[in-house]
């Protein structure tokens, strides 16, 4: 008799468990008759604002539900959005540009006005936009955001409801890239107006894209639903599209083998290997070059850092092809230059002087280099080494594969780990000696990257690395209206930064994402930009039919 | 009682207080701010978003306007999460976080006391021995490794169960995540539970039930486990309040919308006024549930009195 009450209530909770686990395969959610695409998208969007927006994971959604001048075709190249089309002036300083026929998802015509009222809204300190600079190239952008200046001398004026004109302060040949990037899509200016910053929530959202914002549940799921007023509804094919907070990726990618996700981004680079094994999901594995660099970061106020020779004996000493193989997993794209490859309008080239040697004649070179700086055995060089923690494995096997390289010329490296809040505020006051850093482009121009080691950029220029010919052809490539022309200057530039070692490329940047190879319009990029309005399935019909609520 | 109660009442507001000023401070010194990322703000725009979100003024003044706020409800914006109010992304979080924690707690208890009561009447015998080792080993498992594992086995491979994602709270959802957050706590209660059953068979009112002939089974579950259980309320008590708010781990390994996530990433993100919102929050918690675990001991030990 002893114990068979504990006994029954264990029986029935073990059974309760099973009886209610019993229900094989779960099928995601997807109303009855529709086609839905369920996506997983890192981490939860901050915000659907575009002017607060910051984050690729608010570019996925922002993109699906609001068009700007200028958007991605499925290949991430702009094409006409808003605007039909444009004419520039000679002097490339003014664009006109003609707006479709569109109204917002609530039945608002989208105005010139509403573009003007957009990009004021960007600048306006009162909005506090972090992507403020992005308006800097137009007209008194710089100076409205300082608050200098009115915001009605913005250089943005609606000449008709149908005819935007744009006023520039140096001829800006990337304007259209700026154009199509998250923080310039237009905001309903009638429906800002009303809630003020609660114009984002789901329940006031109103949008001029393919999708409208149907709910946001924190930490869940956001719900996107086809726009039925959107210029081209009738070319989009989903119906409904879910993203999904995936901030483990492993558990995303369980996930996708069984079709409760169709996409998954960011998969962890060691994954990829074993992921694309015959008996694994090989045809899901989507992996391409994108648009940014990991680099080392010298700071030339760091006694021995401020030589040359010693920053190029570092630099040559960077195993980039053992760093691309073995731990990135991307063979192809050590970097040896700065710019990645496949940027518009770049001719590209630019490349440090031993990128052909082998890796023991860079070695005895930089030995070389170290002894007539005075550094050896007997006085050897003596460096931090500084890095965020990410949460993955990779940037710290990295640094640690560049202090090996290191040991191997007699300079002593010891690694510091820091949370990423602290480490970008270290590397901001220059609290480093070298700092393993990254730029991801805002758009497809090389001067994102260039810019960054111009002597005026501030903080940003982590090493305050400092050359008057690299500035100089930088300013000139700026007012230079002829792409070629200035693509050429840039390259130039490039090649003095390289020569200097204004900074130590690693590795450029690739994406990785786990696509169902049912779907059709998802195309690899430079940008990593996927528009769900192209998105569609092989077997739409079939999956249409085994929706059911 | 009432006395107790308000005695309680006065101690807990201090408390608070004093939670809420050190957490405040502290964050604030920590380095880094909630701007701060790999793209550096122009002197200009960081000004312009310091003075929105109220990160301008002196640090004393913030202080003072944020005690002001909170005694009226008001916890401002989530300064990571700007569509959303401190107050909002607690309201979400926290019901799954209960539903989730509340779950596991139950299962938790009753399994472990089970298992706990089950060894101390076969103390020495085979039953003890698995019960000790089963919570041993639950003890030691990390939950970032059991999680995994069992989505493994009932997820992937046998396809039993989803593996991630809230499903709108479906029971089949909650399964795996409520196994896996139950596991350590009937680990550690079995043992509280058989070392104080153990204690209490060997005490005089229990040999003096048996001599008045009560059956067994009255005396295990109506005197003795009511005092082999003492020591597992005390436990249960801030135990409880770590359950019902989440844990970082489980809620990244299933993709649960729970608050667990934001204790860690909001201190790391320096999202200033999400981590107050969930610190005050989790010293409330913590207080009521140990007030709860004091009546409860009151209840059930005559000899313990409240004043």
């Amino acid at each position: 008799m002893r114990g068979t009450g504990l006994r029954n209530l264990l029986l029935l909770l073990v059974a309760g468990l099973a009886l209610s686990g019993c229900e094989g395969r779960v099928i995601p959610t997807c109303p009855a008759g529709k086609l839905c695409l369920h996506a997983g998208n890192g981490t939860d969007p901050g915000t659907l604002d575009p002017a607060k927006s910051q984050l690729v994971t608010e570019d996925n959604i922002l993109s699906d539900l609001l068009v700007g001048l200028v958007t991605d075709d499925a290949d991430g190249k702009g094409v006409p959005g808003m605007a039909e089309s444009w004419t520039t002036s000679p002097d490339g300083l003014t664009w006109t540009f003609k707006l479709r026929d569109a109204t917002w998802s609530d039945g608002v015509p989208v105005t010139a006005e509403d573009f003007v009222f957009t990009l004021r809204r960007l600048v306006d300190p009162k909005t506090a936009a972090e992507y403020a600079y992005f308006a800097f190239p137009i007209k008194n952008g710089t100076e409205a955001n300082a608050g200098k200046a009115p915001l009605e001398s913005l250089g943005v004026r609606a000449v008709d409801p149908k005819t935007l004109e744009i006023t520039l302060v140096h001829p800006t040949a990337y304007l259209p890239q700026i154009l199509k990037h998250m923080v310039t899509y237009p905001v309903p200016a009638h429906v800002v107006k009303k809630w003020g910053d609660a114009w984002s929530r789901p329940e006031h959202y109103v949008s001029n894209g393919p999708f409208t914002l149907s709910y946001w549940r924190l930490g869940d799921r956001i719900r996107l639903v086809k726009n039925p007023r959107f210029y081209d509804a009738r070319n989009v094919c989903l119906d409904e599209v879910y993203y999904y907070p995936t901030t483990d990726t492993i558990s995303a990618e369980r996930r996708v083998r069984r079709d409760e996700l169709d996409i998954a981004d960011g998969i962890a680079a060691s994954r990829v290997p074993y992921l694309r094994q015959p008996d694994q999901i090989p045809t899901y594995v989507r992996s391409a070059p994108y648009m940014g660099v990991y680099y080392l970061a010298f700071n030339t106020h760091v006694a021995g850092l401020e030589n040359k020779d010693v920053r190029t004996a570092l630099s040559m000493t960077i195993d980039r092809d053992f760093i691309a193989s073995k731990l990135i997993r991307a063979e192809k794209n050590a970097a040896y230059g700065f710019v990645p490859p496949g940027v518009t309008d770049y001719p590209g080239g630019a490349r440090v002087f031993y990128a052909d040697w082998s890796f023991e004649k860079r070695k005895a070179y930089a030995r070389d280099l170290l002894a007539k700086a005075g550094y050896g055995p007997q006085r050897p060089l003596k460096l931090e080494l500084k890095t965020a923690s990410t949460g993955t494995a990779e940037p710290s096997a990295l640094v640690a594969a560049v202090q090996s390289d290191w040991r191997s010329i007699g300079v002593q490296t010891s690694i510091i780990q820091e949370d990423g809040q602290v480490f970008f505020s270290d590397m901001n006051v220059r609290n480093f000696q070298v700092g393993m850093a990254g730029w991801i482009a805002d758009y497809d121009d090389a001067t994102t990257f260039l810019a960054l080691l111009k002597s005026d950029t501030g903080a940003q220029n982590y090493g305050d690395y400092k050359n008057p010919a690299y500035d100089a052809l930088l300013a000139q490539a700026d007012v230079t209206v002829d792409p070629k022309a200035r693509g050429a200057l840039m390259v130039r530039a490039e090649q003095i930064a390289l020569d200097d070692v204004g900074v130590a490329p690693v590795y450029f940047a690739f994406s990785r994402n786990l696509v169902n190879p049912a779907i059709t319009g998802w195309n690899d990029n430079i940008m990593d930009h996927h528009r769900m309005r192209w998105v569609c399935f092989k077997d739409a019909a079939a999956r249409r039919a085994r929706s059911q609520g | 009682m009432l006395r107790f109660l308000l005695r309680r009442l006065a101690i807990a507001v201090p408390t608070l207080f004093l939670v809420v000023t050190l957490s405040f401070f502290m964050m604030r010194l920590a380095p880094g701010n909630p701007f701060q990322g790999d793209r550096k703000l122009t002197p200009e725009i960081e000004k312009a978003v310091n003075a929105k979100y109220g990160l301008d003024k002196p640090l004393a003044v913030q202080y003072v306007k944020y005690l002001g706020d909170v005694i009226h409800g008001d916890f401002g914006p989530s300064l990571k999460y700007r569509d959303k109010t401190v107050v909002e992304i607690i309201g979400q979080g926290l019901p799954k976080s209960l539903t989730l924690g509340g779950c596991a707690l139950l299962l938790g208890t009753v399994l472990g006391m089970a298992m706990g009561t089950a060894a101390a009447l076969r103390q020495n015998r085979g039953a003890d021995y698995l019960a000790t080792t089963v919570a041993i080993v639950g003890v030691c498992i990390p939950t970032f490794v059991t999680a995994p594992v069992l989505v493994l086995i009932f997820g992937s491979r046998l396809g039993w169960l989803p593996i991630a994602g809230w499903g709108n709270g479906a029971p089949r959802y909650l399964i795996l995540p409520v196994i896996v957050m139950a596991l350590p706590l009937v680990a550690i209660i079995a043992r509280l539970t058989r070392a104080g059953m153990i204690e209490v068979l060997r005490s005089n009112y229990v040999r003096t039930a048996r001599a008045k002939g009560l059956s067994e089974s009255a005396i295990v579950l109506r005197h003795a486990l009511r005092g082999a259980v003492l020591p597992l309320v005390s436990f249960l008590g801030p135990a409880s309040a770590g359950m019902m708010t989440g844990s970082l781990i489980v809620e990244q390994v299933f993709n649960l919308p729970g608050l667990g996530k934001n204790f860690v990433m909001s201190a790391s993100q320096r999202d200033y006024t999400l981590v107050m919102g969930v610190v005050i929050l989790y010293a409330t918690l913590i207080l009521v549930m140990n007030l709860v675990a004091d009546m409860i001991y009151a209840l059930l030990d005559p000899r313990v009195k409240l004043s």
